[in-house]
């Protein structure tokens, strides 16, 4: 089972916190996130970005939100069979957890190279398979996690605190 | 000028006599800015950008458009009309563009002026603009007022992007009351410019126009209006063609895409998006700087751009095509636009920066907007779900929206009515 941390150095002490003791979220949404539907992969993003821009978070940080969950979710339906993808909101942060049926990412190191690319066919056609996402995933968030093995299902779970210092 | 006193800030007013509060426009607004409540429509002012959604859904001439009458035309001695390009797309194309301009001339105007003479002029300024201001790229058109105001209420962080210069039409007013009084002596207080409005965002524009630092025009007329009194010229017309000049090559700016192209060139790539809901899910993702690859992005809220607009006559496409084969038949024409570049330098076109009119926060603090969202939500849990629109809210989370923030209650679901008074019975 493959595992990898990247935190922001100053944060590591709250972002910790969070992790060993996760409290209870203010709001919770969830979406349901299909394979290679890249209409409704997206949906979920945008829904979360309209209900933070309800809750007043700065347009800064509301772009590194929408920029790391709208790439996350992509990377559901272009390389996995589909999951789910959950977003706990909190006073000060929101957490956002994808969650997918497999196949799992091998070389997870590898998988963060930018420009690493497996997208197939059809998915190049739609316009994804840079090997950007994950790269970008993690330059917009406080905290990434991911765990995942061959054969096993990936997941995917970021930081973002509204204030970021 | 600017003896119109009237004040309004949108040019759409409902006429709750007709009203049946049948909900159609609620669901097409937008920026959810409409209600019904007690079986009638009402528009929150704050949210409405005039897009004019609503006045092309009503069936039952409840929500019309307004604009100026004909009367105020009395109070200037030397009238002008503004004609925008869209005009010269509502008639047949037997019609040709010269007798359809000179028709204006018949109808109590004294000179008829078009927006497409500057055209060339306004690729001239957004190239230079774009070139200027690399750091803020994309740069979004302004010439749409609707898309203007959905910026300032729905995007606001956008709002340093928007190219801020005026109006097409307002440099041209500008313009004209130079020219005119310079040339012809007529004093300020005497000379009447109005606009011809191809949709309600403009008229609304005219009487209260965003970041300008001077009302310019004295008012607004409908195109369907204009064009309905002018064609009671046009056989008398047609049989004494008329001599006046045109810019056949300046039609452009009617057409979204058209007007794109024109800006585009080796160091601009440029992007054309018409029709609203396809802005605000562009506008979404430049939020998002997926869109950098862009320097200028034209948008327009109506489809195919303002020949799409709710107070033209002819259907868009239609009326696009027509606007096309002129562009493609005319003969390009000398146009002569002295001392406009010398207004242009002196300053003369800026606006004053726009300011955002934030319309979704729930509460200025994020720890009672959380409050109220959590609220949201167990009311969201409560309806039903299927976002009829019956209650008059333009779905369940709007719905739970309004209870929290008091402006409905749960009474209003009718779903949920219905099950409580057959639980009631089912009880008896
Ligand atoms: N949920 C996932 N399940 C399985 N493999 C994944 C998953 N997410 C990413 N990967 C693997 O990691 C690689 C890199 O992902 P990344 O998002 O950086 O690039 P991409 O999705 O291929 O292209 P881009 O994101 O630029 O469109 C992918 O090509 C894929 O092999
Ligand atoms: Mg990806």
């Amino acid at each position: 089972m493959g595992e990898y941390w990247n935190i922001k150095p100053e944060l590591e002490d709250s972002v910790k916190q969070h992790f060993s003791a996760p409290p209870e979220a203010e709001v919770e949404l969830e979406f349901e996130v299909p394979e290679k539907d890249f209409n409704t992969a997206g949906r979920g993003s945008s829904e979360v970005k309209d209900l933070l821009k309800r809750l007043g978070v700065d347009s800064e940080t509301l772009r590194r939100i929408a920029v790391a969950s709208y790439e996350a979710e992509i990377n559901l339906a272009a390389h996995s069979k589909g999951g789910v993808m959950s977003c706990m909101i909190y006073d000060d942060l929101i957490h956002l957890r994808f969650l997918d049926k497999g196949p799992g990412i091998e070389d997870i190191t590898q998988a963060m190279i930018p420009g690493y690319s497996t997208a197939d066919e059809l998915v190049r056609e739609f316009g994804f398979g840079a090997g950007l996402g994950l790269p970008n995933i993690q330059k917009n968030s406080d905290a990434l996690h991911i765990q995942s093995a061959k054969g096993s299902s990936t997941l995917l779970e970021l930081l973002i605190f509204f204030s970021a210092p | 000028m600017s003896k119109q006193k009237a004040h309004y800030f949108h040019a759409i007013q409902i006429l709750g006599d007709n009203c049946t509060g049948c909900t159609s426009c609620v669901r097409v607004c937008p920026t959810e800015a409409i209600r019904v409540r007690n079986r009638k429509a009402i528009i929150d002012p704050t949210r409405c950008i005039d897009c004019g959604n609503c006045v092309t859904v009503c069936h039952f001439h409840a929500i019309i458009p307004r604009s100026d009458s004909m009367k105020i035309l009395e109070d200037y001695k030397y009238k002008v009309a503004i004609l925008p390009a869209a005009y010269f797309g509502q008639f047949t194309e037997d019609v040709s563009y010269e007798v359809a301009k000179a028709a204006v001339l018949k109808i109590g105007f004294d000179e008829v002026a078009e927006e497409a003479v500057i055209t060339e002029f306004m690729v001239k300024v957004i190239r230079q603009y774009i070139r200027n201001n690399r750091d803020k790229r994309p740069i979004l058109s302004s010439n749409c007022p609707a898309v203007v105001r959905l910026i300032q209420v729905k995007y606001p962080s956008l709002l340093p992007s928007v190219f801020h210069q005026e109006a097409p039409m307002s440099i041209l007013t500008r313009y004209l009351r130079e020219i005119i009084e310079e040339e012809k002596g007529i004093k300020d207080e005497d000379l009447g410019i109005f606009l011809i409005a191809p949709c309600v965002a403009h008229v609304t524009a005219v009487h209260q126009p965003e970041g300008a630092h001077t009302h310019l025009q004295d008012g607004a007329f409908s195109v369907s209006m204009i064009y309905g009194k002018a064609r009671e010229h046009i056989k008398e017309l047609q049989n004494n063609p008329p001599k006046i000049d045109t810019y056949p090559k300046g039609l452009t700016w009617a057409l979204s895409g058209v007007q794109a192209e024109l800006v585009d060139c080796e160091d601009i790539r440029t992007l054309s998006v018409n029709g609203i809901e396809n802005v605000m899910e562009i506008l979404s993702r430049v939020e998002d700087h997926y869109l950098d690859q862009y320097d200028y992005i034209v948008l327009r809220s109506c489809t195919n751009g303002c020949v799409g607009g709710c107070l033209n006559v002819e259907n868009p496409f239609v009326a696009m095509s027509r606007l096309k084969k002129m562009i493609k038949e005319g003969k390009p024409n000398e146009i002569n636009l002295e001392g406009i570049d010398k207004l242009y330098n002196s300053g003369e076109f800026d606006v004053v920066p726009l300011a955002p009119r934030p319309i979704m926060e729930l509460d200025k603090d994020i720890k009672s907007a959380i409050k109220k969202m959590k609220r949201i939500n167990e009311f969201l849990t409560m309806l039903p779900g299927l976002n009829c629109g019956a209650c008059g809210s333009p779905s369940c989370y709007a719905l739970a929206e309004d209870i929290v923030q008091d402006r409905a209650s749960l009474d209003d679901c009718v779903v949920l009515l219905k099950r409580h008074s057959k639980e009631e019975e089912d009880n008896y």
